[in-house]
């Protein structure tokens, strides 16, 4: 019995763990090549490299986070530019009428948010907060389902849809914000007057702290979050997967199905709830960066 | 958690992704939302302005139809006068016309009763004097007693 704990506590953790790994092509140090991380796909024979995941540096790149982004952003933008370019100022079709209250959603957090200038707020706001909401509708996704299709459709064994719960993507989207953040500061108060907004008035270096750390907050919130319902959803999935290991185990079943379905209907809120978080301090942070005080 | 090269290539696909919304998206939308609400603000306008020249026509036509009610009665008042002195015209001619009825049928009247007063003077003159004749018998002569006879025939 303690033994058949072991194990299954072993399974277990491996379960998670091969969650929690995304498909990664990378620089490998000990044969000094590119290639995948060992063990993770079979679909392109050679380009196994020897190293692991744990072992590649900082030049790797996680093809499934990229791959799913920009997939996921080709859907999104690519259906409000073909709708754009087929409005038309009439009486609007019902995909118009959508794209029109989408964007009169974002336009007027931005114009109630924002007193500057600046053209690029809107798009910024537009497209941070549309891509982030695709990216986390992913998670609504069962979590087998992408190792599933992974497996048997392209042998790759590891394959995260949720680009979300990978830091780099929300990092990225952070700090893209904090460049235009800086550069309406110096634009607005003058290279002297943020440096010293940042380092002397009126806490000294206070400031500065401040500022890096809402915006790496701004990345962190996103990806806490996220990653954090997907973890729920893998322990969740847990429970489904004792089904195949012992008879007095698949008592978890309804359990599971009960926690997953009532857990993914709260988690529509977050997903939502987090894109719109984000759009909106992007505006905030822009505002404050681009008018006097 | 581990950072690594995907960080960029994120970041550039964001930057795509908000150039493409900045070019391709955003304008557009801003432009065709801009043009509807100014449509329908004209087309209010233009639905207040015809209401208001709306009313005016009301108004003109009321102000038109009340001359043409005011003008119809003055017209009916003029006929209605036109028509009393007609009839009191009428009514003046008649009268005179009786009166000279009147009159003649009163000239008649006198006439013939001149007439038959005539005509019995001439009379009673002439039983007069053959009354007389027969009282006197003889010698008087009609035309020597004929002064004396007038004089009396003038006096009945």
């Amino acid at each position: 019995m303690a033994k058949e704990n072991a194990q299954n506590l072993i399974e277990t953790s491996d379960y998670i763990g091969h969650h929690l790994v995304n498909l990664t092509f990378g620089w490998c140090e000990k044969t000094s090549s590119w290639g995948f991380a060992n063990h993770q796909q079979e679909f392109f024979k050679g380009l196994d490299s020897a190293c692991k995941v744990s072992e590649m540096g900082f030049w790797s790149f996680h093809l499934d986070t990229i791959f799913m982004s920009i997939l996921l952003g080709a859907v999104v933008f690519g259906f409000f530019g073909l709708v754009n370019r087929a409005a038309k100022k009439g009486v609007p079709s019902k995909l118009q009428n959508f794209a029109e209250f989408v964007h009169e959603f974002i336009a007027s957090a931005v114009n109630s948010g924002y007193h500057g200038t600046s053209k690029i707020v809107g798009p910024l706001a537009f497209a941070s907060c549309l891509w982030i909401i695709s990216w986390n509708l992913m998670d609504l996704l069962p979590v087998e389902m992408a190792s599933f299709f992974g497996h048997f459709g392209g042998g790759f064994n590891y394959f995260k849809i949720l680009p979300t719960a990978d830091l780099n993507a929300p990092l990225a989207l952070a700090i893209v914000v904090m460049i235009l953040v800086t550069y309406y500061s110096v634009k607005t108060h003058g290279a002297g007057g943020f440096l010293k907004e940042l380092f002397i008035v009126p806490l000294g270096p206070l400031e500065f702290i401040s500022y890096v750390s809402k915006h790496v907050a701004l990345a962190l919130r996103l990806y806490g979050n996220l990653f954090a319902g997907e973890m729920i959803f893998i322990l969740i999935a847990i429970m489904f997967g004792q089904f195949a290991m012992s008879f007095s185990q698949t008592l978890w079943f309804l359990p599971g199905l009960i926690l997953n379905l009532s857990w993914a209907l709260f988690h529509i809120l977050i997903v939502a709830l987090q894109a719109y978080i984000f759009m909106m301090l992007t505006i905030a942070y822009l505002n404050l960066a681009s008018t006097k005080h | 958690m581990n950072i690594n090269a995907t960080f960029f290539a994120e970041l550039l696909a964001f930057c795509i992704f908000v150039f493409i919304t900045y070019r391709y998206i955003w304008p557009s939308m801003e432009n065709l939302l801009e043009d509807r609400r100014k449509e329908i603000s004209d087309g209010l306008e233009a639905a207040s302005q015809s209401q208001r020249k709306l009313e005016e026509a009301n108004k003109e036509s009321a102000t038109i139809l009340d001359g043409a009610k005011s003008e119809a009665s003055s017209l009916i008042n003029q006929a209605n006068s036109r028509a009393d002195q007609i009839v009191d015209e009428a009514k003046e001619q008649a009268v005179e016309e009786a009166k000279k009825i009147k009159l003649s049928a009163e000239a008649d009247i006198e006439q013939s009763a001149n007439k038959a007063k005539d005509g019995l003077r001439d009379e009673v003159a002439a039983l007069v004097i053959a009354g007389a004749q027969k009282i006197l018998d003889k010698e008087i002569n009609a035309k020597a007693n004929k002064d004396i006879i007038d004089s009396l025939i003038k006096k009945i």
